[in-house]
């Protein structure tokens, strides 16, 4: 397998009223192509940062991050929103889609972003809308959406450029049980099809469906342990990634 | 989905808000456009009614403006001869000006009179009946306003009273007149009743035969370009008369209406503000209400530029429908107000404040425009420079 992504010494800084919180203290990690890759741990022990480093919406004070072989520090604020375009897919806890668009234009949004076609990102909407269950509510506003149904258009517009690693930040964090399941499931099914996840979450039922589990305490991998590999053989014929 | 559909929806997100900000500019605009209206409009509507009937020269008493007084000059015949002879001049025709009275019934009506000679005349154009001809000493032409107040028509007589003695309260000089035709003097105010004979009946009636005294003399060169030349050449040959041409009484209006310029100047920079506020407003409250679903669209890869694009359209469709909206809304005020500003005594009824030109109305649109987009710019740069790591956590907390 690939390395898609390494992070190496993270460190993450913040000043805060004349003192400074240490984040992150020193993480390095690889996550593989087609991994399924939890990141567990108590609030505060740095693993949203964590997630933003890798995802290169924040700066590490040191240490470098490396996606399909690019370092992100080399690149331009554009160069680097443009691998946040068509590398990466965010999930987070609270959504964020916006509520004055259908769930098919949020969907669509990273695509036109990206340049494709209004046919062609029309026709890629409704196919993950389908993957994630959603076909039917394609035309209703992202207002008039369940929490998990809000969700899964955001897992679908994670997917929209078809990325190589897909980010989720608590993703079930505002979700009740059974909806949250769905969710689970949703990603295993996502890992399955070949897509790179890497999840923060202190949801242990979300981190047990991972392949490999780390868990944070302090700005530090406190452990690592790996649970499963996921079945490669098991990928849907018409995956949508 | 398009970026307009996107945009749409976006100002739809609270539409009270959005109407209200859209009204606040329309109100502004319509004040940008009365103002620049009034500013330009003015001049261009005295000019416009100087130019009426295509005479470009005027000659009155030294240091006068036609109708300004009624000081009067002598050797009118002489110096009209003196005038047609000169090449440059297509025509002139000598005016006096003068209050006199007509009597209807018992009573008699304060009128009035010009004094004109017809086959060179600037004042008038016919609209019923027939002109006078040049040397018509029975016959008199009425204004509408003069007709109703007189009781008459086209084919009545009408018995005219010149000066009064104020001492013995008895006419002086006294005609009867055929009316020939009803007119609309060009200069009258709403509702004068004004009469015209030709200048030597005028002048018997008003006390100005002897020395043959006139107000004006209207002249019309064959070039338009040489008026200003054929002025200051005439102004040479005629010392003891003032000679304007149309560029120089334009030039002396402006400068005794300056205080409108200035106002409408202040009134239109105010309304300029007030939309440039009121957009930022908007923009401001609303970007910093959007700011985590801005650092999530950041986020998941939309470039500055496309939340720039985005923040400075809504605040260009902004302007724009409050700007379409104030235009309409401009012109109906304006033309309320001018009724309004045109009904006032001693101000010609053709004469109008605000005149809607197609250069007042674009430098308003553009300028509206303009302002109104730039208002965005800080609300953009806001969105745009929105720390997503930061902003996301603040969210979440």
């Amino acid at each position: 397998m690939t390395a898609v992504l390494i992070a190496s010494n993270l460190v993450k800084d913040y000043p805060m009223s004349g003192d400074t919180v240490h984040a992150l203290r020193g993480v390095s990690l690889v996550v593989q192509g087609a991994e399924y890759l939890a990141i567990a741990g108590p609030s505060g022990s740095g693993k949203s940062t964590l997630l933003q480093l890798l995802g290169g919406i924040d700066a590490p004070s040191s240490g470098t991050v490396e996606i399909m072989g690019t370092r992100l520090d080399t690149l331009s604020d554009r160069e680097l929103t443009r691998l946040r375009l068509i590398r990466l897919g965010f999930v987070f806890q609270r959504f964020h889609l916006l509520p004055v668009l259908t769930a098919r234009e949020n969907v669509e949004l990273p695509m036109a972003e990206a340049g494709m076609s209004p046919a062609a990102r029309r026709a890629r909407a409704l196919e993950l809308l389908g993957y994630v269950g959603l076909a039917h509510r394609a035309g209703h506003r992202a207002t008039q959406l369940s929490g998990g149904e809000m969700q899964r258009v955001a897992i679908a517009r994670a997917l929209a450029n078809r990325p190589a690693v897909l980010l989720a930040d608590e993703p079930t964090g505002e979700l009740d049980a059974a909806t949250g399941e769905e969710i689970l499931d949703l990603f295993t099914r996502l890992n399955r099809d070949g897509t790179t996840v890497v999840v923060v979450t202190h949801d242990d039922r979300l981190a047990a469906q991972a392949g490999r589990v780390i868990h944070m305490l302090d700005g530090r991998i406190d452990s690592e342990a790996s649970l499963q590999t996921a079945d490669q053989s098991t990928r849907y014929p018409a995956a949508p990634r | 989905m398009s970026g307009m559909s996107w945009l749409r929806r976006s100002l739809g997100r609270h539409p009270l808000r959005s109407a209200l900000a859209v009204a606040g500019i329309a109100v502004s605009a319509a004040m940008l456009l009365d103002m620049v209206m009034l500013s330009g409009g003015i001049e261009k509507s005295f000019a416009q009614l100087v130019l009426a009937r295509g005479f470009q020269i005027r000659l009155t008493p030294k240091g006068t403006l036609p109708f300004d007084t009624e000081a009067t000059f002598p050797g009118a015949g002489r110096t009209i001869r003196m005038l047609r002879s000169e090449p440059a001049v297509q025509s002139a025709g000598a005016v006096l000006g003068t209050s006199l009275f007509g009597r209807a019934r018992d009573s008699l009506v304060t009128l009035f009179g010009y004094g004109i000679q017809p086959e060179a005349q600037g004042l008038y154009s016919l609209e019923v009946g027939r002109d006078l001809l040049p040397d018509d000493t029975a016959g008199v032409l009425l204004s509408r306003p003069a007709a109703r107040l007189l009781r008459t028509g086209v084919g009545d007589t009408v018995t005219l009273v010149g000066r009064l003695d104020p001492q013995v309260v008895t006419a002086q000089v006294s005609r009867k007149l055929a009316v020939r035709g009803l007119v609309r003097w060009v200069y009258d105010y709403k509702g004068q009743p004004s009469v015209g004979t030709i200048l030597p009946v005028m002048q018997s009636l008003a006390h100005r035969a002897a020395g043959d005294r006139a107000s004006l003399i209207m002249v019309k060169i064959r070039d338009d370009r040489a008026a200003g030349a054929v002025a200051a050449r005439l102004s040479q040959m005629l010392p003891s008369l003032e000679v304007s041409s149309v560029a120089d009484l334009v030039k002396q209006f402006k400068q005794r209406l300056v205080y409108f310029r200035q106002l409408s100047f202040i009134l239109a920079t105010m309304s300029l503000i007030v939309t440039v506020l009121l957009v930022a407003t908007l923009l401001t409250i609303t970007t910093n209400e959007r700011l985590g679903e801005i650092a999530t669209l950041r986020a998941i890869g939309l470039s500055r530029a496309t939340i720039v694009r985005q923040v400075f359209l809504e605040g260009t469709t902004l302007t724009l429908i409050g700007g379409a909206l104030g235009l309409t809304l401009g012109l109906a005020t304006a033309r309320y107000l001018d009724g309004i500003l045109t009904s006032f005594p001693g101000l010609p009824a053709a004469f109008s404040f605000f005149v809607p030109r197609r250069e007042s109305l674009s430098l308003a649109g553009l300028v509206l425009l303009v302002s109104g987009s730039l208002a965005g710019l800080y609300p953009a740069w806001l969105a745009a420079r929105a720390p997503i790591a930061a902003t996301l956590r603040a969210e979440a907390t």
